[in-house]
């Protein structure tokens, strides 16, 4: 089964003219790890959030495991959709610690566990003992892994990550790499990651969709 | 008391029919105009009143945009683009204006420059010069404009110097490497692209003027503010009043095609995204003692000498004005303050939400259609809520009739109570409210809410446990600005309180309608007191928010 199925989707941003994706297709399957590639401006952020449901197609269908969640007539919102999704920013929740922004997308798990995934979810990105710690406590690198560990607690089927490797230095980021295609691979979670690293894309992907121009090439 | 004003005797002759009259009896009357239509008074006001009031409403607006647009800009060039003595103070102290509302200032000067006033008797008694009258009568359109001009001119000012000091840097610095003085820089680059920034401040300050009432009803400048207050309350005439109203509706939105038509080129002006703060120049020497005056000067004009004019009578009648019963209209202010405050950022929030959760056109107008209040004048507003609750008592007449409320036919319960009142002042002031809320949500960004959305938060929790707790701030200030405006207001509260009930503002107006000026300034130093803790405080909630 297809974690993504994409078909023929266009897209143009509310108020403005220009076709920013147009008529593309395309397939994410369980457990596979594909980097997105291509130069700015091209699309990459914008398709990350058609997936997750932060932007709606303006044509074309889009399946997550099947079911669809965005089509003429359907529309899924992100919150039910079990896509998680490392921003290019990081948007970690200012006002709570660490641990508190990792804990929160864990509302579905049973309280008792909830501690424990934190815990777990602070030692995969190697900052143990930064569960109480505020965001602008933590340096950059920091800050992408929390996001990181925020987004994979929930076990999603997907994860989307916008250029998630930008602010390593290079051994942590072999480190995070290796670790990161560990997890993924022991949940069989899919990854649609977007980079400009090619490095990025021989180390941990299955494959690279390119797109560049509106379309996949 | 001195009557050295024989402008404000007449004026009083003027209110004497009316005076006296209950607003119950007013509100009886505009159920029966309402149900007759327009009478004979519409073309005895249409022939002898309208056009003089539209005539002078336009004049006091124009003028009062001019002077200000000169002043608020002036000084936030000044405080935003040079270093000069004492202008750290100037920077903060050129707000302090808001504190008084213009009424209380009007009544303040009149009696300081009247015959008996402190500026009259000072030269007299110690320079032994006799001037004349004329020279001192401030009850005029231009001793109004002066008025307005001194204290509205901060929200120009405000509003310019935030948008000075934080988009124009790069543009000041090219064009004075580029080899231009400083009154060049001024005028070629700065004024050009601020213009969208201060057309803002001008018209909300023509939006002020246009619904005043205190000061022009004092100075007795028949507006259509005025010609409404005559026709409501002298008439009983509210369907005249409301086709006055519908005049003066055309001014407002006059006004707003206007701004919209100076905002709209905002976008061709900003083209460098991002923008350096402007650095500040050192003013030494002739420059900066004239820059220092200057400031000194608006400062002690626009502040520092009411206050303390204001303290000094407070003084003289405090102990006669302060009684119980000023403990209790202290009290109703602050409670019909506190509920509609409560009630507008409450449905601020909702309205923000939905605005966000809608977007497009639907967005746009929703927010456009909650924010418009604070164009609308109050005494069109009391027009509109006063029609809609006397419908609304008519259709729960059989509901009062059960619960054997009210009397007669047609019982007026809902329109003679305070609900009318704090229904009015959510209308007007849920554009404070909801401007504060917006500003918060932009600062923030949507990266959060959507974050939380991906993780499996709906709309609800992402607002209460990501949005809510980061808009604190913007909350904070929100609530306090609206209450402070509600505190201050006064023709809503002249036209819409029920009977027997006082707020600050009342009985500031009150007193010095009855030309008891000394005894006004104990209710206006409360005002002004609230009004200066209130800027206090939005200071600490931005320094809060920094952090
Ligand atoms: N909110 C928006 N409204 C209108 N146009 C937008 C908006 N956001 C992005 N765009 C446009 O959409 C195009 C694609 O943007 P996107 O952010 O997806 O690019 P990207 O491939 O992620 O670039 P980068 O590698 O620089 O992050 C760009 O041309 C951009 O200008
Ligand atoms: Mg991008």
């Amino acid at each position: 089964m297809k974690v993504v199925e994409m078909h023929r989707v266009s897209f143009t941003y509310a108020g403005s003219s220009d076709l920013i994706l147009q008529d593309v297709s395309l397939d994410v399957g369980q457990g596979e790890i594909v980097g997105l590639l291509g130069p700015s401006g091209s699309g990459k952020s914008t398709l990350l959030r058609l997936i997750a449901g932060l932007e709606a197609p303006t044509a074309g269908r889009i399946a997550v495991c099947g079911k669809t969640v965005a089509d003429r007539t359907t529309f899924v919102p992100p919150e039910s959709r079990g896509i998680g999704m490392v921003f290019q920013d990081y948007a970690l929740f200012p006002h709570m610690t660490v641990a508190r922004n990792i804990e929160f997308g864990l509302h579905r798990i049973p309280r008792g566990e909830r501690k424990q995934r934190v815990r777990q979810m602070l030692e995969l990105v190697q900052l143990p003992e930064y569960g109480s710690r505020y965001p602008h406590e933590l340096s950059g690198g920091q800050q992408q892994r929390v996001a990181l560990a925020r987004a994979l607690a929930p076990k999603p089927s997907l994860l989307l990550m916008d250029e998630p490797f930008s602010n390593l230095d290079a051994a942590l980021k072999a480190d995070i790499r290796r670790e990161l295609r560990d997890i993924l691979r022991r949940a069989e979670m899919a990854c649609l990651f977007v980079t400009h690293d090619r490095e990025d894309v021989e180390a941990i992907c299955d494959r690279s969709i390119t797109i560049d121009a509106k379309v996949l090439v | 008391m001195g009557k050295g004003h024989p402008k404000a005797n007449e004026r009083l002759d003027d209110l004497q029919p009316y005076r006296g009259s209950s607003n119950f009896a007013a509100r009886f009357f505009i159920l029966v105009s309402l149900a007759q239509g327009p009478g004979e008074n519409w073309s005895h006001i249409k022939q002898y009143v309208l056009k003089d009031a539209v005539m002078q409403s336009a004049w006091l607006a124009l003028l009062t945009g001019l002077f200000t647009t000169g002043l608020g800009v002036g000084l936030a060039w000044l405080t935003a683009a040079y270093d000069f003595p004492l202008s750290r103070l100037f920077r903060w102290a050129f707000a302090l204006p808001l504190a008084i509302p213009p009424y209380i200032a009007a009544y303040t000067y009149s009696a300081m420059l009247g015959y008996t006033g402190v500026v009259q008797t000072t030269l007299r008694n110690t320079f032994g010069l006799q001037l004349s009258q004329g020279w001192f009568n401030i009850m005029s359109v231009q001793g109004a404009v002066f008025i307005f001009t001194m204290f509205l001119f901060p929200y120009v000012y405000l509003i310019a110097r935030a948008f000075l000091e934080s988009q124009t840097g790069a543009y000041v610095e090219n064009a004075r490497l580029l080899g231009r003085g400083p009154w060049s820089v001024f005028w070629l680059v700065v004024l050009p692209i601020s213009r969208p920034a201060i057309a803002g401040g001008v018209i909300l300050v023509c939006f002020e003027v246009l619904g005043d009432y205190g000061v022009v009803s004092y100075f007795g400048i028949s507006t259509i503010s005025t010609a409404i207050f005559k026709t409501w309350f002298g008439m009983y005439d509210i369907a005249s009043a409301s086709r006055l109203a519908a005049w003066l509706m055309i001014g407002v939105l006059g006004l707003f095609l206007l701004e919209r038509q100076l905002r709209r080129q905002r976008r061709y002006s900003a083209t460098s995204g991002k923008s350096r703060p402007l650095v500040r120049r050192r003013l030494r020497g002739a420059g900066g003692a004239a820059a220092c005056m200057f400031g000194a000067v608006v400062m002690l004009v626009s502040f520092v000498i009411p206050v303390a004019q204001l303290v000094v009578w407070a003084t003289w009648t405090a102990d006669e004005v302060w009684h119980e019963g000023f403990y209790r209209i202290i009290g109703d202010t602050v409670a019909v303050a506190i509920v509609p405050t409560a009630l507008t950022m409450v449905a601020a929030a909702i309205v923000a939400v939905s605005v966000r959760q809608f977007g497009g056109i639907f967005g746009y107008m929703l927010a456009k259609a909650v924010t418009a209040g604070y164009s609308i004048p109050g005494a069109i507003i009391a027009i509109g809520v006063l029609a809609v609750f006397i419908k609304l008592d008519g259709w729960l007449a059989p509901v009062y009739a059960a619960l054997s409320l009210g009397t007669g036919e047609a019982p007026l319960v809902l329109s003679l109570s305070i609900v009318m009142l704090v229904a009015a002042y959510v209308v007007r002031f849920m554009a404070t409210g909801y401007n504060a809320l917006e500003a918060g949500f932009e600062k923030i960004g949507p990266q959060y809410a959507e974050a939380s959305r991906l993780l499996g938060r709906g709309r609800t929790q992402t607002f209460l446990r990501v949005e809510l707790p980061l808009l604190k701030g913007a909350l904070l200030s929100g609530t306090v600005l609206t209450f402070v405006e509600i505190v201050k207001e006064l023709p809503l509260a002249l036209l819409l309180r029920p009977f027997n009930f006082q707020t600050l503002a009342t009985k500031t107006y009150q007193y010095a309608s009855d030309e008891r000026i000394h005894e006004a300034s104990v209710p206006a130093l409360c005002i002004v007191v609230v009004s200066l803790a209130s800027v206090y405080l939005l200071n600490r909630i931005e320094r809060g928010m920094e952090v």
